[in-house]
């Protein structure tokens, strides 16, 4: 086994995309009154998804770029396509997610050196 | 990198919703107005937000800046009221055409997409400390 296992390479790339994220979703938030606005989003969950089934799975992550994506779909009367309190719980739910990825990783790094016996 | 892009964002949507309230803040306070510089009347003020996409690497995130603040063009309300020094010769004041409640709803709006955007920045600055965290 690699030091730096499929799972530990997901964990970063799946902490990369919930970042770039989140500054797409901050963006949506700061132009909620923008006239004209179209909301923006970026899936990297399905990219990683779709990477984890390739056959080489490790080089398909490491390659995997999050594609973003707009949503003209919703509009209010102003053409404005951002809804304040679903993007607050997008917002929300993606820092949590981006949180416990961290805590994931944290957790693998401190059996990976309890194992080689250094202190943390 | 991607997190503080993040904040520089929260940041701009920040300082555009404090402008809006700045103005809806001038426009309340001179909804009594009837003498300005340019004379006539004090006309209700309205901030234009445009988007404006940054250099933040291969996203789209926009930041929002504030693109104009014009007047609203709409008649002066009319208001009769002969004792007043500003009435015509009929006796009507030309007022500012300023609805109280409409800068109320208004100041609500700025108020809430104010607090979003420091919620966004919070979560920004959570998920930084939770990075610095795999470190200790």
């Amino acid at each position: 086994m690699d030091v730096f296992d499929t799972t530990q390479i997901a964990l970063g790339r799946a902490m990369e995309g919930a970042a770039q994220r989140q500054t797409v979703l901050a963006g949506n938030l700061a132009n909620a009154n923008t006239a004209g606005y179209v909301r923006r989003d970026v899936d990297f969950t399905s990219t990683l998804r779709d990477a984890l089934k390739a056959d080489d799975p490790d080089k398909a992550l490491e390659d995997a770029t999050f594609s973003e994506t707009t949503d003209p779909g919703a509009v209010q009367g102003d053409g404005n396509g951002v809804d304040l309190d679903t993007e607050s719980s997008a917002l929300a739910q993606n820092g949590l997610l981006y949180q416990s990825l961290a805590s994931v990783l944290r957790t693998r790094n401190a059996i990976l050196e309890d194992a080689i016996g250094g202190s943390h | 990198m991607g997190l503080f892009d993040s904040m520089g964002i929260s940041a701009s949507g920040l300082s555009a919703e404090r402008t809006r309230m700045d103005v809806t803040a001038e426009n309340l306070a001179n909804a009594q107005t009837t003498r300005t510089a340019a004379g006539g009347p004090y006309r209700r003020k309205e901030v234009v937000l445009a988007q404006e996409p940054g250099s933040f690497g291969s996203t789209l995130a926009a930041q929002v800046k504030v693109q104009a603040i014009v007047q609203d063009g709409s008649a002066p309300r009319m208001e009769y009221d002969p004792s007043n020094p500003d009435a015509d010769a009929q006796g009507y004041v030309a007022m500012p055409n300023v609805d109280t409640v409409a800068e109320m709803v208004d100041l609500i709006t700025e108020q809430r997409s104010y607090e979003a955007n420091t919620t966004a920045m919070d979560t920004a600055k959570a998920m930084f400390g939770k990075t610095l965290d795999i470190l200790r």
